[in-house]
């Protein structure tokens, strides 16, 4: 019996993904440098801080560039996650059971994000601003903003890692080790999931590009 | 300084008056530190508010040039209350013994003497003769006979002042100094003092009350001054009346007491100890005049006005009169005057000298050398200003000029420099090229017109040879070669010793030079057999403290030592006895224990003083007739009855106490005095025997407000003697040494420094930490001026007067306040004098920015000093 | 035993030695300045300038009086340079006074923002980010020496004295009494501020008329971020990292019942 495969993630957004995903992580590291303070010595001559700032000019650029590129598909992303209505309600209330070990039937069908990759996705972004908009005032208008301003600045730096870097423990953990989500690594490795798992985990989303295939319409969806 | 720094410490009082030194002197201002710490108050008198200023207890301002008045005031002040005290008060809150027995307060003064408080000739005392210049030269003359005491030998004494028995001034003799004085000083009361100075009333009064405490028996008070005092047309004056008020209060001669210069730079007081002064021969011996045709008449001058006065009434009845320690010869006395005259202390100072310059070439015969020195024409005069009159005038035709920059530190800076451009050669010793240096290059010269020709020679720095520097309380101290010298630079010694050795060998290869003997026949041996190749300062110390001259056996005092038969030689009779026996220099000495009597700081085994180590001069004013000290907790010398001698400093002069000595020996205090005590009055000083107030050459004022002269500037364009001091010096710089009017300068100018650069600046304007905190020449001003001319701080601004302009950055400060001086408003500027157009920190105009492009070419009526301290100004936005 | 360096603003003269005598110890090159219509220069302190006076015009009552700030790292006992410094290259020295290692300061100028006197100079390139931090550091290498710091040793009036904390605090008060009884309004600032400075004053006037902040404090936010914000996080972490190992081992456990039930 031959498994039949679904495109799931375009090269391009793959690519995107893991591009960001380094990136946050060496951000995220260098960073903790000047966090934790076992850490503070690898910080010494400031090579993590000029690594840093290699990266956050990476992480700029990288949506920069994405969106310059595929700015339809950008937008209609951003757009996706920021849609919120009762679908999203009712995963709320099977999610609890459902992600731990219960029965598969009682979680709504899913669209193309279910509704927490949503929640991830707004969380990615918008920390992802906040770094950008604090980091540059911490890199750039270090002279010129007030002292008090600027520990706040890096306050809200802080902040945004701890939401962000507890975010990121839910999601690849759900992206790559909860026992249910056995495609998700893949997907984003390979780009495909077979239309089982497309099936069970975004049960609405198979629907639709289904039907379009059977109409012979060949629209692109938003997750390329 | 009569006292010394350490001494400072000592005082109840202190009066910093024409001196910033917090700001000038800062690692001494530690002893005023200390001295407040003990409960000292400290009363500084300044047209700005200073450094000092903000230490102090109480600040009072005054117009720069107008010390006169306000200590003449103090005066007054102390004065009338004597006057209104009773017998009885009076001895308790001042010390008379000190009054009666020391000074002479009591002596009757010439029946002929008229002060200028007569109509007959308002702001002059009697005797004065006008002089005014067509080019350079001095307003007047005094012939001052009817200064003296009415008996010129044995002065006779009021018993009224004697024996305090006097209330009203009329009580006095009408010709005893004590009402002269009162006389005098009597016009100088608040009202005028607020009127002239621009003090205000209360604040002067409160000063006054409050120095006038140091006048109690066991009270002390100290002066600390400097260029502010002495860089006026009436500079010595300015000194005199800080002395005068001194010894009334009984402050001379005793611990924390003193009149107390602070030198302006490390050696100063070397220089002119070793006679470096234009008038001077070392140990302030005077230069030969014209009219000296040999020795004796040199020692008949000398003796003219520093013979013995014997006065009478007093306790003590004997005045060692220092210079001239013998009587008078008798008219029987078959002796010549010459043989005489040789048995004075002068005579044998003098020799000695001569014996230490020519050696085996000084004889009986020849006047042991005396007309080989140089000897200057009676009228001419010498002086800086005057040397760059007659370099003007293409009469000083060459100069050596070492380790000064008067392009930058000589009044009226550009008719300096353009007087230097008359010479055929000019020689600069100095550790940087120094704006004189290159006069000839500078922004506003063209070098194409100028035939000088420049040697500049590279010195080294005080670290980097070995020699003494004495400081301001006279100690010398012996410091060392820390680093050779870099590059070609010579320490000064190398080079005047290779200089003369050159010269010595010219001259005696040419026999027709004249008068080469005064050069061929000079010892000259300063090398010694472990250095050839250099000269050594031990040898030459060793020749300034002196000599025999056969054996070359050391001398240790020259209070026994010196002779006036060519059997000793020595350099500098002050320093006679820097040496022990054993030829070890005490001016090398560093023991920093204090072992005076209760530990007043005489550290006399830290580097050795002149005279004998004599740490506080005139200390015998410090004892009562019985040889007890005033002061019993800082006593400064003590009679020990039992032993039968003094404790503590060196005592001044020898012998018992005045009870408890023969008659004839009874010593009175003031050695250097020929009348043995101090002078309240005195006939010295060139224009007057007491300071009178005299307006400065540029004045804001049309009438002098004390004498009631005017200005007359049409009818005396010189100077007005009585709005002017009467014999100041006025140049003229052909033509360059122009005077300026209050309507078009309507601003009292001044100059003065910062801690942060250091005389005309050629060491610190080449330091980048200095520069860092003083990178560029300003104008201090008040707030109400500066809102007048809309300049803020930070403006760059041009301070304009007759002779120059300069441009500097605008401070506006309320450290300067608008005063009121008569009827009108009167405003400061103040420019410090550091810049110039070379070094690392240049000024800001082609001509540097020197303060001295605005200061006139007008010099002090005594030692020609330049008044650098005040003259008109004006100042707008650059 | 707690070292600390009193300045007496009343025996100041403002000569600045003690600003040379810095530079000179610590081979510190001198800024380039104008004259700002001011003798105050530099006009701020620097990574080159350490140590600077600061003079101050007042007028109380009609009476001038012109005060002199000493303007330096004042070594805090509670720090806020020492607090936010990731590395530990700022340290509080067993002497008391606040040390620094420049080895390992890694340029982030976090202590710049936290000081209460606006103290630590940051020198280097803010592109790259390579930086280092420059201040006082209380002539570390004298004081280990038997030696005084070099601002000390130069003053010649004695308005800088150095020895244990409490001596000096003895001195202070001594001082602060004695002045009180000519009238002064005096005060010794540094005692209690911030737990005790190591750099004392003896002030004249209100701090404010010396220009220097009348209660200083470290920032409320400095206490939020190192104190609140940290465990927050490692807490918030934690428990996101406890919980994902919980549901790992309970929705196995359920998939595995699952599996097995069919």
């Amino acid at each position: 019996m031959a498994h039949h495969e679904v495109e799931r993630f375009s090269a391009g957004a793959r690519l995107f993904h893991w591009v960001v995903t380094l990136t946050a992580i060496v951000l995220a590291v260098t960073g903790l440098f000047l966090w934790v303070p076992a850490f503070g010595s690898l910080a010494e001559d400031s090579y993590s801080r000029i690594i840093h700032r290699v990266a956050a000019v990476i992480l700029v650029a990288a949506p920069l560039l994405f969106f310059l590129s595929r700015p339809k598909r950008a937008l209609t992303f951003v757009k996706h996650i920021f849609t919120w209505g009762k679908d999203d309600i009712a995963w709320l209330k099977a999610a609890p059971d459902y992600y731990f070990g219960g029965d598969e039937k009682k979680m709504p069908p899913q669209g193309e994000m279910n509704s927490g990759q949503k929640l991830w996705g707004v969380v990615a972004f918008l920390s992802v601003i906040g770094f950008i908009v604090t980091g540059a005032l911490m890199w750039f208008a270090k002279n010129s903003i007030p002292a008090e301003l600027f520990l706040w600045t890096t306050i809200i730096h802080d902040l945004c890692f701890i939401v962000s870097a507890s975010m990121t423990l839910v999601h690849l953990y759900l992206g790559a080790i909860h026992p249910r989500m056995t495609e998700s690594l893949k997907s984003m490795l390979r780009g495909k999931v077979s239309e089982e798992y497309a099936k069970s985990h975004h049960g609405k989303w198979y629907k639709e590009i289904s039907e379009s295939k059977e109409n012979g319409n060949k629209e692109a969806t938003g997750s390329h | 300084m009569t006292n010394h720094w350490v001494d400072i410490r000592n005082a109840d009082r202190i009066l910093i008056i024409g001196s910033n030194a917090a700001e000038n002197h800062p690692i001494s201002f530690k002893w005023v530190t200390a001295a407040m710490e003990k409960g000292a108050k400290l009363i500084n008198v300044d047209p700005r508010f200073t450094r000092t200023s903000s230490k102090a207890d109480i600040y009072a301002p005054l117009r720069s040039g107008t010390d006169i008045t306000f200590v003449g005031g103090m005066v007054r002040w102390v004065l009338n209350d004597m006057q209104q005290s009773t017998p009885a008060e009076r001895a308790q809150k001042y010390n008379l013994t000190y009054l009666t027995q020391y000074t002479n307060a009591a002596l009757i003064i010439s029946s002929d003497y008229e002060g200028p408080d007569g109509s007959a000739h308002p702001g002059l005392f009697s005797g004065f003769t006008a002089t005014p210049p067509e080019k350079a030269g001095r307003l007047g003359t005094y012939a001052k006979g009817t200064w003296n005491y009415a008996s010129g030998t044995h002065p006779a004494s009021d018993p009224a002042v004697v024996n305090n028995t006097w209330t009203a001034w009329s009580d006095l003799d009408p010709k005893c100094v004590l009402r002269l004085l009162w006389e005098h000083y009597s016009r100088y009361t608040p009202e005028k003092v607020q009127e002239i100075t621009g003090c205000p009333q209360d604040k002067f009064l409160e000063v006054s009350q409050t120095y006038a405490a140091s006048g109690e028996t066991g009270k002390a008070g100290t002066i600390m001054y400097a260029m502010g005092t002495t860089q006026h047309s009436y500079g010595t004056q300015n000194i005199r009346a800080y002395a005068i008020l001194q010894t009334l209060l009984a402050n001379m001669g005793i611990a924390g007491g003193g009149i107390n210069a602070l030198r302006g730079t490390s050696n100063v007081q070397g220089s002119t100890d070793m006679g470096l002064l234009y008038h001077l021969l070392p140990g302030y011996l005077v230069v030969p005049v014209h009219t000296d045709q040999g020795i004796s008449d040199y020692l008949k001058r000398a003796r003219g006005v520093r013979s013995r006065v014997k006065p009478q009434g007093l306790a003590g009845d004997n005045s060692l009169s220092w210079w001239w320690n013998i009587n008078l010869k008798a008219p029987e006395d078959p002796t010549d005057d010459y043989t005489y005259d040789l048995k004075s202390n002068w005579a044998k100072y003098t020799v000695s000298l001569l014996k230490a310059w020519y050696g085996t070439n000084a004889i009986a015969d020849n006047g042991f050398g005396f007309n080989y020195l140089p000897k200057t024409t009676v009228g001419t005069d010498y002086s800086h200003i005057a040397v760059f009159e007659a370099m003007a005038a293409g009469i000083v035709k060459a100069a050596m000029v070492w380790g000064q920059n008067m392009a930058v530190g000589g009044p009226n800076a550009e008719g300096e420099r353009t007087a230097l451009e008359k010479l055929d050669w000019l020689m600069v010793v100095d550790l940087f090229e120094t704006e004189t240096a290159a006069f000839w290059k500078r922004p506003d010269a063209d070098p194409a017109t100028i035939d000088t020709e420049v040697f500049l020679l590279p010195a080294a720095g005080s670290y980097e040879k070995q020699g003494s520097i004495s400081n301001s309380g006279r100690w010398a101290q012996w410091r060392y070669r820390a680093i050779p010298p870099i590059g070609e630079a010579r320490p000064d010694l190398d080079i005047a010793d290779e200089l003369m050795l050159k010269l010595k060998e010219l001259y005696e290869g040419d026999e027709a030079a004249p008068y080469r003997e005064a050069i061929t026949n000079l010892a000259w041996g300063y090398r010694s057999t472990e250095h050839p190749d250099e000269a050594d300062p031990n040898l030459v110390a060793r020749e300034i403290n002196g000599y025999k001259s056969e054996t070359g056996e050391i001398l240790t005092s020259f209070i026994t030592d010196l002779k006036s038969d060519g059997t000793t030689a020595c350099g500098n009779w002050l320093f006679c006895g820097m040496f022990d026996a054993e030829g070890n220099n005490k001016a090398k000495k560093r023991d920093p224990v204090d072992s005076s009597l209760n530990q007043i700081g005489l550290y006399s085994n830290w580097s050795w003083c002149w005279p004998v180590n004599r740490r506080i001069i005139y200390n015998r004013a410090s004892v009562d007739l019985d040889g007890n000290p005033f002061d019993n907790e800082r006593p400064l010398v003590t009679w020990d009855a039992e032993n039968k001698k003094w404790l503590g400093d060196v005592i001044d002069g020898g012998g018992n106490p005045i009870n408890l000595a023969a008659g004839g020996a009874k010593n009175l205090p003031f050695i250097m005095n020929r009348e043995g005590v101090a002078r309240l009055w005195g006939t010295t000083l060139a224009e007057g025997p007491v300071p009178e107030a005299y307006e400065p050459w540029e004045s804001p004022l049309s009438e002098n407000l004390l004498t009631g002269v005017t200005a007359d500037l049409d009818g005396s364009p010189k100077g007005k003697p009585g709005f002017n001091d009467p014999c100041c010096y006025v140049g003229d710089l052909n033509g360059m040494n122009q005077r300026g009017a209050p309507d078009e300068f309507p601003c009292v100018g001044t100059t003065y420094r910062v801690t942060e650069h250091w005389q005309a600046g050629q060491m610190t304007r080449n330091h980048p930490w200095l520069n860092e905190l003083q990178p560029q020449p300003f104008a201090e001003i008040g707030e109400e001026l500066a809102d007048d001319i809309g300049v803020k701080s930070g403006d760059r601004v041009n301070v304009i007067t007759a002779r120059g302009s300069i441009e500097v950055v605008a401070v506006v400060t309320k450290r300067f306040q608008r005063m009121t001086i008569g009827d009108r408003e009167i405003d400061h500027v103040g420019v410090p004098w550091h810049w110039g157009y070379m070094g690392l920190s240049k000024g800001l105009s082609p001509n540097g920015s020197s303060g001295n492009i605005l200061t006139p070419h007008v010099g002090d009526a005594n030692t020609t000093i330049p008044e650098y301290k005040t003259f008109l100004c004006r100042i707008e936005k650059a | 035993m707690a070292k600390a360096i009193l300045f007496d603003s009343t025996k100041c003269t403002a000569c600045r030695g003690c600003q040379v005598a810095c530079k000179q110890w610590n081979n510190l090159e001198a800024d380039e300045t104008v004259n700002t219509g001011t003798y105050e220069n530099p006009p701020d302190l620097s990574p080159r300038t350490w140590l600077k006076m600061r003079f101050n015009e007042v007028e109380d009552d009609g009476k001038l009086a012109w005060l002199f700030t000493r303007r330096a790292c004042m070594h805090c006992t509670e720090a806020g340079c020492v607090k936010v410094c990731p590395t530990g290259a700022v340290y509080h020295h067993e002497e008391g006074f606040v040390a620094y290692n420049k080895d390992i300061c890694s340029g982030c100028g976090y202590c710049v923002d936290a000081c209460p006197f606006d103290v630590p100079r940051m020198v280097g390139s803010s592109l790259t980010g390579k930086k280092k931090m420059e201040k006082c550091v209380f002539c570390a290498d004298r004081v280990t020496n038997d030696q005084k710091p070099a601002c000390v040793k130069t003053c010649p009036t004695g308005a800088l004295v150095y020895g244990d904390r409490n001596e000096m605090i003895g001195l202070a008060e001594q001082r602060v009494d004695k002045l009180a009884g000519q009238g002064v309004d005096a005060q010794l600032y540094g005692k209690d501020e911030l737990n005790g400075l190591h750099v004392m004053y003896v002030l004249a006037h209100s701090p404010k008329d010396y220009k220097l902040p009348v209660n200083p404090e470290v920032s409320p936010s400095v206490t939020l971020w190192q104190d609140i914000l940290k465990i927050m996080g490692y807490a918030a972490v934690g428990a996101v990292a406890g919980g994902l190992l919980l549901n790992y081992m309970v929705a196995r456990a359920r998939m595995v019942k699952e599996k097995e039930g069919k």
